[in-house]
C-alpha cells in the first residue's frame, strides 16, 4: 500500500514530530497529532473507508468536512464516530460499521447486485401483506442495512451544557466570519465567533488555486482575530440550531454552550455539492473540495492519476491545487459547454492537463470489487437533455477523480431563524430576501462567493448588526455578482444502469426521485419522506439541492417553485449524551430525611419529595410492616413526617375573601385558632386538592394542601389573584415549617410531656390550633383527625424538626411511640373513611360524586367551580363513592385498586382505595358504584385480576370503632 | 432542658463527606472538609460553603419596607437590589414588596426583628425562612453558574447591588454578588428542602473544576 503523505507544507494541521499508532479494520497504522482517522488513513493509502446504508457498496472520502457519512466507524464502545473529523488518538482500534466480515469483505455486498429489486420503498409495497409477517422482514431488512450497533452499555460521560453570551454570534469563520467578527469586534461589541473546523479560516485554509497569494490574507485575519480581546472563539464546534430570541446551541466534543446573543451573523458559507454520473460514489470518487482540504490541512495526495470533472469554475481551481501538489491530471472536463478562457486555463494547459469542453463524465469505471477507479468514461454532454453522447467516449486511465458541479448554502440556522429566500439564477443558488431582527448573512451563503466579496459582505454585516445594536458605522456595499454561475443549474448525467447517486447516506439514484414523481409523491416534503432524501445522518447537505433540481425538472418548473425543506434543530447529528446534559433531577427532602435513612425507611417519591412509605422491620413484608405501624397508630401512638403538605399563609385585608372565592367553604366568619376543611375545585367543578385552613388572625390565614398538588395549587392561588385583584400577600411557607403528626389514643399523653398546652379535649378539640413552646421553640399545633381521633400536626420551623422529632421519640418511648410512612398513612386515613384527592379521585371527579356536600357552600356568590356545579347538580349523578367491606372470612383472589365493579357484564364503577386493616379485621376499601349500588348494605360485585369477582358490601365508614 | 440544635438543609450531605461540626447560631454547620490547605487551594479555584446558620429575617407586604425603615434597617430604593442594611446585614429587596435580612458571620440585626408582632402591624407580614444559603467564591465560579443558570452573570450584565431571582439548576433561586474580605463572591439562596440537591450539584461541578466544599472556618480566615 502506498503512502499518500506529501512533503511538510506551510498551514499543514498535522504536527509530524509527534506520531499516533492506531489500527483500522485489524491492520496497524500510523498518522500525526492533527490527522483525522480519514486522513492519516488516506495518507496511508487506504481509500476504502466504509460501506454504503443499503446496498453496501464501498465508500471513500466524499467531502472531508463532517458533510457526509461514508467514513463512520466503531471502537468497539461508540459507534458512528465520523472519521472525516475525529481527530487521531493512539491506541485507537477502529472498524468500519455496517459491515458484516469487514469493509473489504463485506458479506452483504451481494445486495448492490440485487439493488433494482429494492426500489426505495420496496418493504412496503412487498411486505405489507400479510400483515402478521411484517415484523419479521422489519426485522431482516434493519439488520441488513443502517449504522453503527448502538452500545446499550455506553460509559455515562458527563457532557456539560453551558451557557455563553455576547453581543454579536459570528457562526463561520471564512473569509466573511473573519472579517465580520473583527469588524463587529472593532466597533466595541463583544463577539463569539464559531466554526466547526479545528482552525478558523474556512476555505482560506485550502482553496489555493496554486497559489499562495491567499495564505497572507488568512495569516493576518486570523492574526487579528486571536490578538482582539472582544472575541471569543469556539472551534471545533458547530452550531446546531437557532431558537428565539437568538439562542443558539453551539456543539463541541464537551457539550453544548447555548449561546445567547443580541444579534447572529450567519457566515456558514455552502455544502459542495457533486455532480451525479454513474458510479459517482466509488472510493476514489470525492469533491474538490474534499481533493483541496487534503492537500493543504493534511498534506496528503488524493490520488496520483486523477481526472477534474466540473460544470463550474472551482473545478479549475481544484485542478491547480491537485497539480502544484504533485497528481497527474490527466483532464479536466467542463460540463459547460462554452470555454472558459482566462490565466487558469492557461495555467492548466500549460502543465499539461487536457481540457474537454462540454463533456461529462458518463460512468466511473471501477477496479475489481468496486474498490476503487481504474478510469473515466468521458463523453460529449448535453446540457439540455443531459445526456451524455457516449458513442464519442473517451477513456481516461486514472485512480480518482474530483468533482465540483456547484454548491448549497448552508442555511439551515436562516430557515430555523424565518428566512424568506429567493432564487437567484445568476448564482444558481437560494439567498435570504429577508431575515429576522437581528439576524444577518454574510458570503456564500448569502450569495457572495468572490473572495474579496465575501470579506466585504462579512464587513457590510458586521456594520448592520452594529448599527442593529445601537451603534453608528457607516453601511458597506458589496458589488452585485459577475461572471459566470458558481453552481450549474442541473449536473446530472442519466444512465441507464442508475447507480448515479444524489443522496449517498441512503443511496438514492435519480431514477428513483423520477419514480416518486410517477407515484404521485411530486412535492418536495412529500419526495423527501417517500425517498427518504436528506433524512440521514447528513441532513441533505450534498443532496437536498440536488433533489430539487431534479423535482424541478421532472415537474417542468422553476427550482424557485419547488422551494426548500428546512433542517430543523439540530440539523447535524448530536450525541444524546450531549443532549442530556448533566441530567439534573431536582427533588426535596425534610429536614428528618437522614434520620428516616438510618432508621429503615423504604422511600416513595411523592411529587418531588422523598417521603418514608414505611420502615423496613427485620424479617417483615411490606403489608406486614404497613399493619404492624398501624396498629400501633391505632393502640398506642405513631408519628409521621408530614413536613411535605403545601403550606400558604394567605394575608392582607382581603384574606377570607380571597379563600371564599378560591375554596369552596366558609371562612369569613372562621374564627382565630379555628380550622376548617376547604376543597379545591377546577373551574368545571372537577375535585382537584383538599386541604386544611386555619385562621392565625383576622387577616391572616393559614392554609395546608396535599404534598403532591402543593405547587400547582399554589400557582393557581397567584394565578386568581392577579385575576381578582385583591389584597392578598401569599407567602408560601412550605419548605420553611415542618410538620410532624402525632396520632393515637397516647398522642396527647406523649406530647404532653414537652408542651405545657392544655391538650384536654376540652381545651383543644378537633378543628382547633394553637400556639405553644418546646424548649423554647415556637410551634402551632393543630388538631386534626386526618389518620386517628386524637391527632396533632405540629408545626415549628424546619432546621428544629429533627431535635422535636427525636424528642417526641424519646418522650413516647414508654409508648412504645412508633413512626410510620405514607402507605400506612394511607391504611390508616382509610380506615377512618377519609377519601383522598388524587387517590379517590380522577380527572372529572366532582364534589358530590365523592359525598362531599358537606364541604360546598352552594350560597356564596362565587367560588371556582360553583357554576358548573350548579349545572351538574341538576343531573342525576352517574357514580357514588362508598365505603365497602368484604366478608370477613374472604378467602379469595383480593382486590386491587382499579380493579372494576361489574354488573351484569357492565361496567358499574372502580375501587379506589382497598386494604386488608387489622384493626377491622376484613379488606376495606373505597369504591365507585352505581347510585342504586350505593345503598347501605348493598352488595356489588368487583372483578379481581384472575377474573374472578368478589362480592362487597356498603357500609358506613369509619370501618372500625375509633372511639 | 435538653437545647434543641437547629440542623442545616443540607445536613443530609454530611453523613457521606463527615465533615468537622460546629455551631454557629444555634445550628450545627460544617466548619472544615478537609485540611486546611486543601481548602485554601479549593478557594482560589472554586468554594462552595454553606452558610445556612446565618440568622434570617424575612418580610412581605405593601408597608414591609416602612416596617423595617422603622427598625432602623436601610432597604434598597430599588427592586431587585440589595444593601448593607445595617452592619454585617446584608437586605435584599426581592421584587417589590419583599425583603429579606440576614445578618453575616458578625451580624446582629435580625435578632431584634424577630419581635414582629403580626398583631399590631398591618400591610406587612412576617415570611418564615428556612433557607438552604451558600457562599459561591473562586476563579472557576462563572464556569461553575454558567452550567447551572441561563442568565448572564458576569459582571458586566449584572449591576454590583442587583439581586438575581432565577432557577439554578432547576429550582428557584436568589444570587447576589457581593465582596468578601476582599473577595469577589456569590451568594445563594434557595428553599431549604432543595439544599441537599443543590448542594450535591455545586460540589459535584466545584470538584470537576479542581475544587470542592469549603467549611466556615476557611472560609471567613
Amino acid at each position: 500500500m502506498m503512502g499518500m503523505r506529501l512533503p511538510a507544507k506551510i498551514g499543514e494541521w498535522i504536527k509530524r514530530d509527534k506520531k499516533i499508532h492506531f489500527t483500522f479494520e485489524g491492520q496497524e497504522y500510523f498518522g500525526y497529532e492533527g490527522d483525522t482517522i480519514t486522513s492519516a488513513l488516506l495518507a496511508a493509502g487506504v481509500k476504502v473507508l466504509g460501506r454504503s446504508f443499503k446496498y453496501h457498496r464501498p465508500r471513500g472520502v466524499l467531502s472531508l468536512a463532517n458533510h457526509d457519512i461514508n467514513a463512520l466507524v466503531t471502537d468497539g464502545v461508540d459507534t458512528n464516530i465520523r472519521a472525516d473529523v475525529v481527530k487521531l488518538v493512539n491506541g485507537m482500534q477502529l472498524q468500519a460499521v455496517n459491515t458484516d466480515g469487514g469493509v473489504i469483505k463485506d458479506k452483504r455486498k451481494y445486495i448492490d447486485s440485487i439493488s433494482p429489486l429494492l426500489p426505495v420503498g420496496f418493504y412496503y409495497k412487498a411486505f405489507h401483506k400479510p400483515a402478521s409477517l411484517f415484523p419479521f422482514w422489519e426485522k431482516l431488512i434493519r439488520k441488513a442495512a443502517g449504522l453503527g450497533i448502538v452500545n446499550f452499555n455506553f460509559p455515562r460521560i458527563n457532557k456539560r451544557k453551558l451557557n455563553d453570551f455576547c453581543d454579536v454570534l459570528v457562526i463561520g469563520a471564512g473569509p466573511s466570519g473573519l472579517s465580520a467578527a473583527l469588524s463587529a469586534a472593532s466597533n466595541g461589541l463583544e463577539v463569539i465567533l464559531v466554526d466547526e473546523n479545528q482552525y478558523i479560516g474556512g476555505t482560506l485554509t485550502y482553496d489555493h488555486a496554486g497559489q499562495d497569494t491567499s495564505q497572507q490574507i488568512l495569516k493576518d485575519l486570523v492574526a487579528s482575530v486571536l490578538d482582539h480581546s472582544s472575541i471569543k472563539i469556539y472551534s471545533g464546534a458547530y452550531a446546531a440550531g437557532y431558537y428565539q430570541d437568538h439562542m443558539v446551541p453551539v456543539v463541541t466534543d464537551q457539550g453544548i454552550t447555548k449561546v445567547r446573543a443580541k444579534a447572529v451573523i450567519v457566515a456558514t458559507g455552502a455544502f459542495e455539492q457533486p455532480p451525479v454520473f454513474h458510479n459517482n460514489d466509488l472510493p476514489g470518487v470525492m469533491l474538490g473540495s474534499a481533493a483541496q482540504r487534503m492537500i493543504h490541512r493534511y498534506a496528503v495526495k488524493p490520488f496520483n492519476i486523477g481526472v477534474v470533472v466540473t460544470a463550474n469554475d472551482h473545478g479549475y481551481r481544484v485542478a491547480l491545487d491537485l497539480v502544484n501538489a504533485g497528481v497527474e491530471v490527466s483532464a479536466l472536463v467542463d460540463m459547460r459547454p462554452k470555454p472558459k478562457q482566462d490565466a487558469q486555463v492557461d495555467a492548466l494547459v500549460g502543465k499539461g492537463v487536457q481540457v474537454y469542453t462540454g463533456y461529462c463524465i458518463y460512468e466511473a469505471l471501477p477496479v475489481k470489487g468496486k474498490l476503487g477507479v481504474s478510469g473515466a468514461l468521458v463523453c460529449p454532454y448535453d446540457e439540455e437533455t443531459a445526456t451524455a453522447d457516449i458513442k464519442n467516449a473517451v477513456r481516461i486511465e486514472c485512480d480518482g477523480v474530483a468533482m465540483s458541479a456547484g454548491w448549497a448554502p448552508a442555511g439551515a440556522l436562516l430557515y430555523q431563524s424565518g428566512m424568506g429566500v429567493a432564487y437567484r439564477n445568476d448564482i444558481q443558488q437560494f439567498v435570504p430576501n429577508r431575515l429576522p431582527k437581528g439576524v444577518f448573512a454574510a458570503g456564500r451563503v448569502n450569495g457572495v462567493f468572490s473572495l474579496d466579496g465575501r470579506m466585504n459582505d462579512g464587513l457590510r454585516a458586521a456594520a448592520e448588526a452594529s448599527n442593529f445594536l445601537g451603534k453608528q458605522v457607516n453601511v458597506v456595499s458589496v458589488a452585485e455578482h459577475q461572471g459566470v454561475s458558481p453552481s450549474h443549474p442541473y449536473p446530472f448525467v442519466h444512465h441507464p444502469k442508475g447507480k448515479n447517486f444524489v443522496d449517498f447516506d441512503e443511496d438514492i439514484q435519480i431514477k428513483d426521485f423520477i419514480n416518486a414523481a410517477k407515484e404521485g409523491f411530486d412535492n418536495i416534503e412529500l419526495m423527501k419522506r417517500f425517498t427518504t432524501v436528506g433524512m440521514g445522518p447528513s441532513q441533505g447537505k450534498h443532496s437536498n439541492m440536488n433533489a430539487i433540481r431534479i423535482l424541478a425538472k421532472i415537474r417542468n418548473l422553476p427550482v424557485e417553485k419547488i422551494g426548500s425543506t428546512t433542517a430543523r434543530p439540530f440539523f447535524h447529528p448530536t450525541p444524546m449524551g450531549h443532549l442530556g446534559g448533566r441530567s439534573f433531577h431536582s427533588h426535596r427532602l425534610t429536614s428528618l430525611h437522614a434520620w428516616h435513612q438510618a432508621a429503615g425507611a423504604c422511600f416513595v417519591d411523592v411529587g418531588a419529595w422523598s417521603r418514608p412509605a414505611y420502615y423496613q422491620k427485620a424479617g417483615l413484608s411490606r403489608l406486614e410492616n404497613i399493619q404492624q405501624e398501624s396498629l400501633a397508630v391505632r393502640q398506642s401512638v405513631g408519628i409521621i413526617d408530614s413536613s411535605t403538605l403545601g403550606k400558604v399563609e394567605v394575608c392582607g385585608p382581603d384574606a377570607a375573601e380571597f379563600l371564599e372565592r378560591f375554596y369552596t367553604g366558609v371562612y369569613a366568619d372562621q374564627k382565630i385558632g379555628r380550622s376548617r376543611y376547604v376543597l379545591l375545585l377546577d373551574e368545571l367543578g372537577v375535585m382537584v386538592d383538599d386541604g386544611i385552613a386555619t385562621r392565625l388572625a383576622d387577616e391572616q390565614f393559614f392554609v395546608t394542601m396535599s404534598t403532591a398538588n402543593a405547587p400547582a395549587v399554589y400557582r393557581e392561588m397567584q394565578r386568581w389573584l392577579q385575576i381578582w385583584k385583591l389584597n392578598v400577600t401569599l407567602v408560601n411557607v412550605t419548605g420553611a415549617y415542618g410538620v410532624i403528626n402525632v396520632a393515637g389514643p397516647k398522642a396527647a399523653k406523649v406530647l404532653s410531656k414537652l408542651v405545657s398546652l392544655d391538650l384536654s379535649e376540652a381545651a383543644l378539640p378537633m378543628g382547633r390550633s394553637a400556639k405553644t413552646e418546646m424548649n423554647g421553640v415556637s410551634l402551632r399545633i393543630v388538631r386534626a383527625a386526618f389518620v386517628a381521633k386524637q391527632a396533632y400536626e405540629i408545626y415549628m420551623p424546619s432546621p428544629y424538626a429533627l431535635s422535636i422529632w427525636k424528642a417526641l421519640l424519646e418522650a413516647g418511648k414508654e409508648e412504645g411511640i412508633c413512626p410510620f410512612g405514607t402507605d400506612t398513612q394511607r391504611l390508616l386515613r382509610l380506615e377512618l373513611g377519609h377519601p383522598l384527592p388524587g387517590i379517590d379521585t380522577d380527572g372529572l371527579t366532582n364534589p358530590f360524586e365523592m359525598r362531599a356536600d358537606h364541604a360546598l357552600n352552594m350560597d356564596k356568590p362565587f367560588f371556582i367551580g360553583k357554576r358548573s356545579l350548579e349545572i351538574i347538580a341538576k343531573k342525576p349523578l352517574t357514580k357514588v363513592l362508598v365505603p365497602f367491606v368484604l366478608a370477613e372470612n374472604y378467602k379469595g383472589e383480593i382486590p386491587q385498586d382499579c380493579n372494576l365493579i361489574i354488573e351484569n357484564g357492565a361496567i358499574k364503577g372502580r375501587v379506589t382505595s382497598i386494604s386488608y386493616s387489622p384493626s377491622a379485621k376484613r379488606i376495606i376499601g373505597l369504591a365507585y358504584v352505581a347510585p342504586h349500588q350505593s345503598q347501605l348494605g348493598s352488595v356489588f360485585d368487583i372483578r379481581t385480576d384472575n377474573g374472578s369477582l368478589a362480592k362487597a358490601t356498603v357500609v358506613t365508614a369509619p370501618f372500625f370503632n375509633a372511639d | 432542658m435538653t437545647i434543641f440544635i437547629k440542623t442545616t438543609p443540607v445536613a443530609y450531605t454530611h453523613y457521606a463527606v463527615q465533615p468537622r461540626i460546629g455551631m454557629h447560631h444555634g445550628m450545627e454547620i460544617a466548619l472544615s472538609f478537609e485540611g486546611d490547605s486543601t481548602e485554601k487551594a479549593h478557594k482560589q479555584v472554586l468554594a462552595v460553603t454553606d452558610v445556612s446558620c446565618f440568622a434570617r429575617f424575612g418580610i412581605k407586604g405593601p408597608k414591609a419596607a416602612d416596617w423595617l425603615n422603622q427598625q432602623g434597617i436601610k432597604t434598597p430604593e430599588v427592586m431587585n437590589a440589595w444593601v448593607e442594611g445595617a452592619p454585617n446585614t446584608l437586605v435584599l429587596r426581592l421584587g417589590g414588596s419583599e425583603f429579606l435580612v440576614e445578618d453575616q458571620a458578625q451580624g446582629k440585626a435580625c435578632e431584634a426583628l424577630t419581635s414582629f408582632d403580626q398583631a399590631s402591624t398591618t400591610g406587612a407580614y412576617q415570611v418564615a425562612r428556612s433557607d438552604a444559603a451558600f457562599i459561591l467564591g473562586g476563579r472557576e465560579v462563572l464556569n461553575l453558574l454558567s452550567e447551572l443558570c441561563m442568565l448572564d452573570l458576569r459582571d458586566s450584565a449584572w449591576p454590583s447591588h442587583g439581586v438575581v431571582m432565577t432557577q439554578v439548576a432547576g429550582i428557584s433561586a436568589t444570587l447576589i454578588r457581593e465582596s468578601l474580605a476582599g473577595e469577589q463572591v456569590y451568594r445563594i439562596w434557595c428553599d431549604g428542602t432543595y439544599g441537599s440537591y443543590l448542594w450535591e450539584v455545586l460540589t459535584e461541578i466545584a470538584q470537576e473544576l479542581g475544587g470542592g466544599a469549603v467549611g466556615l472556618i476557611c472560609r471567613f480566615q
